[in-house]
């Protein structure tokens, strides 16, 4: 029996040499490696090389074999499989390569590199992992990020989102305030954002009618298609990481807090203006509110080094949660 | 041979011909060590390649492979002179890669990995009319001591941080070693050796309240520290906690052990470091939880709400 490396790789120049599309029958034929089976185990091994070839990246492509489109043969079209010229240089070849040791994406996009690396036709020490030569030996550590690329959904978003097709998915937002509910989504996805450590699918939400930001850690289940690629229109105003930040509301109103010594510089970096100092040795500070829950837990985690002074409203609520936490103590 | 060692081989030869049309003469070693594999399975593809060409495969119609002692070259391959395009996710990895490491060294729109980015870009939009969308941003705002201590962890220098420690809710001042920096999750840290608990640690940038570069240096560690994510050791009491849907949010903040949901809400167990910090953590999620276990914890959060209550009590 042939090789399967050799027959995929004829396969490969079969379909990128031809000037027509090749019929089944003819790849069966003239492609070495096929032929001797029965046409079943032939067409199911011609499907899975397909399969395989198309998922490595190779485009094999149908098209109408005559004027009426009733017969579909296969091609390779050499400019879809030519790697354009990128001429990285050597420097920006090896800043790659760090970028991706600092990422932790060698392992991950080392065949990508590779294909950079003979593009621009430089040494092996930069295309590959393996130690060929010194590493910049003393030198510092560089600093390492995470992006998390293993997240959810993430690469059938990303597909989605380049093919224009609409998808749905259950979505259970969190909130701390929990009221948003649960439930189905439909989105036409615009764009993947990275923000803080987190995923997003920024996108035009059907139902609402309106963009909307998805954490993809919050989506249960699997994403399925919810119309046909191309489908919608990609809107002309770019997504940025500032999309998926949610509109802070009432933007001006603040509370004057208390905050002890050992903590009073970490309240300040969130304060609004300078502190005054306090005759008790604390500081008052001038904090924005923005969603008064969130406020009031973050409040709550002090434990007492952080004291709510006004507006009144605020002051009742801390205080009234923190009686019920305290129980028979107070 | 599994079906993905063969793709991944029919991958390194697709990649690696295009070289060797350009570098007759080209060793097996210098094949390997570019390509991945050992010689003997350079060797291998090699062999294989030989029998490959046009159809018909006749004279003139098969590649023609020559090697000569550890020496290579091919033939008859014009097909293969340029390497197959990148995938999508490939030239999206790589873009995001660049990126966000741009961000991490403050590297700006100019240098070699912007211009290699910006390459990048290029391909993607040149091979489809909709170039897949990614935006990126590791931590925002970036702590203003970044800059320092990048500078610190290139020149080795120690620093002296003025440091609040969550877990244990007190501020001390100590010395570090300094290895490196790292985003994860939204947040930078700076790993390094601490002199005041001498063992390695992991200072996250929002909590450290003062920061001074001395003019003491110290050699490069000999290994890279392990990412800096909580690390739960075994004498760290476990923690069950039943959160009403309202406090669901806390799921974000620990590495829970356990996640179940529960009459609507989660019951969750995670392992805290100190039970005064599991105590600010039940006090922030403000009624919104309920504590199972442990049995001193519920006693630890009254006490701590009910001494906090003392300032409201006057009103």
């Amino acid at each position: 029996m042939t090789d399967r490396l050799e027959r995929l790789i004829n396969l490969v120049i079969a379909l990128r040499e031809t000037r027509v599309p090749l019929a089944v029958g003819e790849i069966r034929e003239r492609v070495a490696g096929y032929g001797q089976d029965d046409y079943e185990a032939f067409r199911r091994m011609f499907e899975r090389d397909k399969a395989d070839l198309r998922a490595l990246g190779v485009p094999v492509e149908t098209a109408p074999l005559d004027a009426w489109g009733d017969r579909q043969g296969y091609r390779i079209d050499p400019d879809r499989y030519d790697l354009p010229e990128i001429a990285l240089d050597s420097e920006e070849l090896a800043a790659l390569a760090l970028a991706l040791e600092a990422t932790d994406l060698a392992d991950a996009a080392a065949g990508g590199l590779r294909k950079l690396a003979v593009d621009a036709g430089q040494p092996p020490s930069v295309a590959g992992r393996e130690p060929t030569g010194p590493q910049d030996a003393g030198a510092r550590p560089r600093p390492r990020v995470d992006l998390g690329l293993d997240a959810p959904h993430l690469g059938a978003l990303m597909e989605a989102q380049a093919s224009r097709t609409p998808v749905r998915f259950g979505y259970a937002p969190a909130g701390r305030a929990g009221q948003a509910a649960a439930g189905e989504r439909t989105v036409e996805p615009h764009a993947l954002v990275h923000r803080s450590g987190r995923w997003y699918l920024v996108g035009h939400d059907r139902d609402r009618r309106a963009r909307r930001a998805f954490r993809l850690d919050r989506i249960s289940g699997s994403v399925r298609r919810a119309g046909p690629p191309g489908s919608f229109e990609m809107p002309e105003e770019p997504v940025g990481p500032a999309d998926v930040v949610p509109e802070a509301p009432a933007p001006d109103a603040t509370a004057l807090v208390a905050a002890q010594p050992d903590v009073a510089w970490q309240v300040a970096r969130r304060a609004r203006g300078g502190g005054e100092a306090l005759e008790d040795g604390r500081t008052a500070y001038h904090v924005p509110v923005g969603d008064p829950e969130a406020f009031v837990t973050w409040v709550l985690g002090w434990a007492g080094a952080v004291e709510v002074r006004s507006p009144p409203e605020l002051r009742a609520e801390v205080a009234s949660r923190l009686r019920a936490l305290a129980g028979g103590r107070a | 041979m599994s079906a993905s060692a063969t793709l991944r081989r029919l991958e390194r030869v697709l990649t690696m011909v295009p070289w060797v049309l350009d570098h007759p003469g080209v060793t097996l070693d210098d094949l390997a060590a570019r390509f991945g594999g050992t010689p003997r399975e350079i060797l291998a593809d090699l062999d294989v390649l030989g029998y490959c060409g046009l159809p018909g495969y006749g004279g003139g119609d098969l590649i023609e492979v020559r090697v000569l002692g550890d020496r290579v070259s091919v033939h008859l391959a014009d097909y293969f002179r340029r390497p197959l395009r990148l995938t999508v996710r490939e030239a999206v990895t790589l873009l995001l890669a660049a990126r966000a490491f741009a961000q991490a060294l403050d590297a700006g729109e100019s240098g070699p990995l912007a211009a290699a980015a910006a390459k990048l870009e290029a391909l993607l939009g040149s091979d489809s009319e909709h170039p897949p969308a990614v935006a990126l941003e590791l931590s925002s705002p970036a702590p203003e001591s970044l800059a320092d201590l990048r500078a610190a962890v290139d020149a080795g220098r120690v620093v002296r941080l003025v440091y609040r420690s969550e877990s244990k809710a007190e501020t001390t001042t100590r010395e570090v070693e300094p290895w490196r920096l790292a985003a994860s999750g939204g947040h930078w840290y700076l790993q390094g050796w601490c002199r005041l608990a001498d063992g390695p640690r992991d200072f996250r940038l929002d909590r450290v309240r003062e920061h001074e570069v001395t003019g003491e240096v110290v050699a490069t560690p000999e290994a890279a520290p392990s990412p800096p994510i909580y690390r739960p050791g075994p004498e760290h009491t476990e923690v069950v906690l039943e959160v009403a849907p309202q406090g669901r949010w806390v799921v974000d903040w620990i590495v829970a052990d356990r996640v179940e949901p529960r009459d609507g809400g989660l019951r969750i167990a995670f392992r805290a470091a100190t039970l005064d910090w599991a105590a600010r953590l039940v006090l922030r999620l403000a009624g919104h939880a309920r504590v199972l276990e442990p049995p001193d914890l519920a006693a630890r959060v009254a006490d701590l709400a009910a001494g906090a209550l003392a300032a409201y009590e006057h009103d």
